[in-house]
């Protein structure tokens, strides 16, 4: 069994047919992510304009654009840390619950990994990656500290279970973050600009924890400036600008060729140096 | 020096029935004469300065209580008047400064009175600090009860515990019935100010209060449905005029003053447009102590 | 000094009286103020309304006011008891609106991160709150809590004048108005009582705090 099973052992329904508008190829595998006519403000400011994306089970969709794109709320929004102001987001068929055990159980089954980390500060690295096992799946306390030290091992931080956060190098502590998403067994792992806050050194040793994972097969949502890492791991990615997706296309198709002058015009920004 | 609510103990003072009390119209003034005085003596000093400044109570209905006015009324402010006049001092020359139970001693030593009537009560642990002369009325430590109370027949009535009593914080009577309760810290309830005594007694939260018999009866009197005296004075209490440890001759000032008072009627006209107004009790001007 | 010794009894009484009123009280404060804390941080908005106009109206009535409605308010409207147990819950629910705040500063102090990730791995609300939040603000909380607890401990003067009596202060009353006794020695062990009391508790949190330094 490997330790990064998308949790394919869970039995999805029923799925929506894909919309037939000419979307890319991956849209025929059933929808694991579906959002429909998303829209949300911050005050005047209209930061999600009528989303529509659907992320297949196993697909790697890599979310980028200019700062202020939406793409961060627009990945917050999936796990429900913001709230929306219309239109529907479900996670294998089953509408987002407002708030509740519903939720939480929904949560259990996202994994989401921050731009600054968000370790418990005082918890040991090794009480991070039990504590959700341990309190939510009710994993017995052993087995999840025996699951917990193979997860920490496989991102390279083994050595680093009994200490607390703040004795770790960034790129560490986003390692051990990534294997307290995946204690949770989720169905999907979030990245909200996982290598924003890192020193540029430390990049790459996250980056490469990532690939290994959509290579493995793991449904991803990245949000990230990463354009080498959209590149390589994504099946499809999706720019957006100014609280709209703008274009979407597989990466070869996208970065050599992209077809709106906005997406051109970020790229000869971002990849002119 | 207890923090507590003035507005609300005055409140709770203006609606209890203390009216008998808190009405009394003011005695007819006490003859003022022009007095000489041994040089030096405290009589020679004070009657050279044409004032006095009298500490006493604000808050004791019948003894020494602040009407609306702003001035005192009350027995000790008649006594406090009367040995005035025999300073040659007027009623209006007077400065009467309050003086509450736990500042009596100091207020005297450190000089910020110069005579107190103020219920004080005669005691030897007293005595060590300061001077007393009379006393002129001999006060004793009584139980009010709820008129319908069968229970409680005197002091002894607490002796099987559970049964409740309120006192004055740091009154003498309620000092002196501790050794009648089984359970002091339970069974002995004690407020700031009497008025809250008498509330909690009428809400039934305590079976029963102490205070001075004529206080007692002053409230007993003005309410005679609801409380009922049980007469039995377990401790007597001299009231005396606070002065200066060892000040011989104003105390033998005093003590004269106060017979004088008696002989001409004055003392008892005192007691029976204060204190004794609504009670059958008639003071007797005690026999003084020793001044020296 | 003769005049604490001679009345030594008096003074240790007083002590144990007010021990006992501070313990119950802080032993309904404490959770009550943590519950209200819960309260005013959680995601109904009826309980956070609720909580706050409680710690509202509590902060900003003066304890002798609550006192005075428990000493005598109650009993008007036919509620009895001891005037122990009025005390000692007035002065519990009036520490509590300061314990609430205490927490609450020391939530506020805690990264929202912390809660986004309790959230992100399926924690609910009070899970996310005992198990990951209130750790972590008790260590900003410390500094408040302490102040109130001690603050606390002080106030049990107040309930001493509210018929509760027989505590420390109260033997100030008794020693210096019905036995005639000089105020200031008297006052000295008054002091030195209350000291007794609050440096050994100001000490031993200051200890729990460097216990719970949390690195960042």
């Amino acid at each position: 069994m490997t330790l990064f099973s998308k949790g394919a052992e869970r039995t999805v329904d029923t799925f929506p047919a894909p919309r037939g508008d000419g979307e890319t190829a991956t849209e025929q595998a059933a929808a694991l992510i579906q959002l429909r006519g998303v829209n949300k403000h911050f005050g005047p400011l209209h930061v999600l304009k009528d989303i529509d994306l659907d992320v297949a089970e196993g697909e790697v969709v890599v979310v980028i654009g200019p700062s202020g794109s939406g793409k961060s709320t627009l990945c917050r929004a999936i796990n429900r840390l913001e709230t929306v102001d219309s239109g529907t987001i479900e996670l294998g068929g089953v509408p987002l619950a407002v708030e509740g055990k519903s939720l939480a159980s929904h949560r259990a089954d996202v994994g989401m990994v921050f731009q600054s980390f968000n370790l418990f500060a005082h918890m040991t690295v090794l009480e991070n990656v039990t504590l959700g096992p341990i309190r939510v799946r009710k994993v017995p306390p052993a087995k999840a500290r025996a699951q917990a030290m193979e997860l920490l091992e496989r991102v390279g931080v083994g050595q680093q279970a009994p200490k607390l956060p703040a004795q770790l190098s960034g790129g560490q502590q986003q390692r051990v973050a990534i294997a307290r998403s995946l204690a949770m067994q989720p169905r999907v792992l979030l990245f909200d600009e996982p290598t924003s806050a890192l020193d540029p050194e430390m990049v790459n040793e996250v980056l490469d924890v990532m690939t290994d994972l959509a290579q493995e097969g793991m449904t991803m949502v990245v949000v990230t400036h990463e354009m080498g890492f959209a590149r390589k791991a994504a099946d499809r990615v999706v720019f957006m600008a100014d609280g709209a997706i703008v274009e979407q296309a597989s990466p070869a198709e996208f970065f050599d060729n992209p077809r709106t002058s906005r997406a051109q015009d970020f790229l000869s920004k971002v990849l002119s140096h | 020096m207890k923090t507590q609510s003035i507005a609300f103990s005055l409140i709770l003072l203006g609606s209890l029935a203390l009216t008998g009390c808190g009405g009394t119209a003011p005695a007819a003034a006490p003859k003022v004469e022009k007095q000489t005085f041994e040089s030096g003596t405290t009589m020679d000093k004070l009657a050279t300065a044409g004032t006095i400044r009298i500490g006493t109570k604000f808050d004791q209905p019948g003894y020494g209580l602040k009407g609306l006015d702003g001035k005192p009324e009350g027995f000790d402010v008649e006594i406090g008047k009367i040995i005035a006049a025999k300073l040659g001092i007027a009623a209006d020359k007077i400065e009467w400064v309050e003086t509450p139970s736990k500042v009596r001693e100091e207020s005297i030593i450190q000089g910020k009175v110069d005579m107190i009537t103020a219920t004080y009560v005669v005691t030897d642990e007293r005595r060590e600090r300061v001077g007393f002369g009379g006393p002129y009325y001999m006060a004793g430590s009584d139980l009010m009860v709820k008129a319908d109370n069968t229970a409680i027949t005197g002091p002894e009535s607490f002796k099987s515990g559970g049964l409740k009593v309120c006192a004055g914080v740091g009154s003498i009577d309620g000092d002196k019935l501790k050794p009648h309760l089984a359970d002091p810290t339970n069974q002995l309830v004690e407020f700031d100010v009497l008025s809250k005594c008498e509330d909690a007694l009428r809400t039934g939260q305590v079976d029963a209060m102490t205070a001075g018999d004529s206080i007692l009866n002053g409230l007993a009197a003005t309410n005679k449905d609801t409380y009922k005296v049980i007469g039995k004075p377990f401790f007597v209490q001299p009231y005396g005029v606070g002065m200066t440890k060892g000040d011989t001759k104003f105390c033998e000032f005093v003590n004269k003053t106060l017979k004088d008072a008696a002989a001409d009627g004055s003392y008892e006209r005192a007691w029976k447009e204060t204190a004794g107004k609504d009670i059958d009790k008639v003071a007797q001007l005690p026999e003084p102590a020793p001044c020296a | 000094m003769d005049v604490i010794l001679d009345n030594f009894d008096l003074f240790w009484q007083g002590w144990l009286r007010t021990i006992q009123i501070c313990f119950f009280a802080l032993l309904g404060a404490v959770p009550l103020g943590i519950l209200l804390a819960a309260a005013r941080v959680s995601p109904v908005p009826s309980l956070r309304t609720l909580a706050g106009g409680w710690v509202t109206v509590l902060m900003s009535c003066p304890l002798t006011v609550v006192l005075f409605f428990m000493a005598f308010g109650l009993p008007e409207i036919g509620i009895k008891g001891s005037y122990f147990w009025f005390g000692t819950i007035g002065l519990a629910l009036y520490s509590a609106s300061f314990v609430c705040e205490a927490l609450r500063s020391g939530i506020n102090a805690v990264p929202t991160g912390q809660a986004e990730a309790a959230r992100s791995i399926g924690l609910s609300f009070m899970p996310s709150l005992g198990l990951v939040i209130l750790p972590q603000a008790l260590r900003s909380s410390l500094p408040p809590l302490t102040n109130a607890i001690i603050y606390l401990i002080k106030n049990s003067a107040i309930v001493g004048a509210f018929g509760v009596g027989h505590d420390l202060f109260a033997v100030a009353d008794t020693l210096t108005a019905a036995r005639g006794l000089a105020a200031l020695p008297v006052l000295a062990g008054v002091i030195a009582g209350y000291l007794l009391l609050v440096l050994p508790i100001g000490r031993l949190l200051s200890l729990i705090e460097t216990k719970v330094a949390i690195l960042r």
